[in-house]
């Protein structure tokens, strides 16, 4: 499990730990099952305080993503995929929020934002035919 | 995690005011550190750090206030203080005709608790060169066989005083990896001053600001990030509503007023309530650090351009 983390940022540690999880889970580099490393060796491989990534565990279990078995370690759960790609939707509202807000205070009606947003995911599209 | 039957804090500090000659470091400062976090303590570069850290050895005495360390006072109690606490001075300075493990040697006998493999088995995860002399160490190397000593003597706190200036990111990472599975792996206290912020971050349960010699602000690290926001309001709203805000920083921006603001949520609320249009920026460690330290509060309406 790579995990990269970004000194300075403006996203907490915590966070930014968490999101990578939950990315790894729902592309399926993380499958169900998996098991995590501990808590001391995640910690020694980032560089980071030991009650941080206990509590991003902690957070990732309750939202269903991992699983403590007790004394064995923490493992990837069964239902992981669909349950990051829930928490990954309240991001992406949240980051489109702020993006419509930037568009707003540009003076863009709605029409025009959703005109945008409709040429960006052409763009994607396009690309997508080109590389297959 | 620790497991220690005595309830006292790690260190407690109550008012205590220190002066060189007309030079007035501490004023009144009030610091409790529980035991078993890691704890940074920042400021800039003389703004007291290194006289605090002197004070809780009693390596200097204060003038007035209370300290205790580990339950003691370090003025009363110095030999139960240093026997209990790992230190590690800035620029610490060894005899450098010694070898390394001459030094270890040497130091022994001043410890009652000094675990001599330990030691030994410390010098090998920290790769010091035992049979090097320490003149030919590296920056990197010195800092690391100042850790060994620190902690040969299994001390419950250990204070170290800038730990990572002069050290390259590299070492800086790996000096981080050592103070997370030997000190905090086994739940002891940690004290350290520094002025890199991004490196303290991911390391630090809790962190105190030290200004104008008193602590302007102790918090969890996660706990500050989530508690200092800037806030971006028009100017009529900023002269309506800046008195219900705690600020710490303000900067104009044409037509917007930025503040950077304490008690975010609560702030936010505010906000809302009065209907007031706003953006929150999200800030890291470096700039919240600025706001505490450099940030101009006293934002006056007055003197902007609002139409009467």
């Amino acid at each position: 499990m790579l995990l990269r983390i970004e000194k300075g940022s403006a996203v907490p540690i915590s966070r930014q730990i968490i999101g990578q999880i939950a990315m790894l889970c729902v592309s399926g580099k993380l499958k169900a099952g998996e098991r995590l490393p501990s808590v001391r060796e995640l910690a020694r491989d980032l560089a980071v305080n030991q009650n941080t990534v206990l509590r991003v565990y902690e957070r990732l279990v309750a939202d269903g993503l991992l699983e403590m078995r007790h004394g064995q370690g923490t493992f990837v759960a069964d239902g992981a995929k669909s349950s990051s790609l829930a928490s990954h939707r309240k991001q992406l509202l949240e980051e489109l929020r702020q993006l419509a807000q930037q568009g707003l205070s540009l003076g863009l009606s709605a029409d025009q934002i959703h005109e945008l947003l409709a040429k960006a995911l052409e763009q994607l599209n396009k690309q997508l035919q080109t590389q297959t | 995690m620790n497991t220690s039957s005595n309830s006292a804090p790690a260190i407690d500090i109550q008012g205590v005011h220190k002066a060189f000659r007309r030079n007035q470091v501490l004023r009144g400062m009030n610091l409790q550190v529980e035991r078993g976090k890691t704890f940074a303590f920042l400021g800039r570069n003389g703004a007291g750090k290194t006289t605090t850290i002197q004070l809780l050895l009693g390596l200097l005495n204060r003038d007035e206030g209370a300290i205790r360390v580990l339950g003691h006072d370090p003025e009363q109690q110095p030999l139960e203080v240093r026997s209990n606490v790992g230190y590690l001075a800035e620029d610490q300075t060894m005899y450098g005709w010694m070898k390394c493990s001459d030094i270890l040697r040497f130091l022994a006998p001043f410890y009652p608790t000094w675990d001599h493999d330990l030691a030994l088995t410390y010098a090998k995860e920290f790769e010091v060169p035992l049979q090097t002399k320490i003149k030919h160490l590296s920056k990197g190397q010195n800092v690391r066989l100042g850790l060994v000593l620190a902690l040969a003597h299994r001390p419950e706190l250990v204070i170290l005083d800038d730990p990572a200036l002069g050290l390259d990111p590299i070492m800086r990472k790996q000096f981080n990896r050592d103070l997370i599975t030997h000190l905090q792996g086994e739940g002891r206290t940690i004290f350290y001053s520094s002025h890199l912020l991004y490196e303290v971050e991911p390391v630090a349960d809790e962190v105190a600001i030290l200004k104008d010699g008193q602590i302007v602000r102790q918090a969890e690290t996660e706990q500050l990030r989530a508690d200092v926001k800037q806030i971006v309001l028009n100017r009529q709203s900023a002269a309506l509503i800046y008195e219900q805000l705690s600020v710490l920083d303000h900067r104009p921006d044409g037509d917007d007023v930025a503040f950077t603001v304490e008690g975010a949520e609560a702030a936010l609320e505010t906000l809302q309530r009065e209907g007031a249009e706003h953006r929150v920026v999200d800030l890291n460690l470096d700039e919240i650090f600025e706001a505490y330290v450099t940030g101009d509060s006293s934002f006056s309406p007055l003197t902007q351009e609002v139409p009467v």
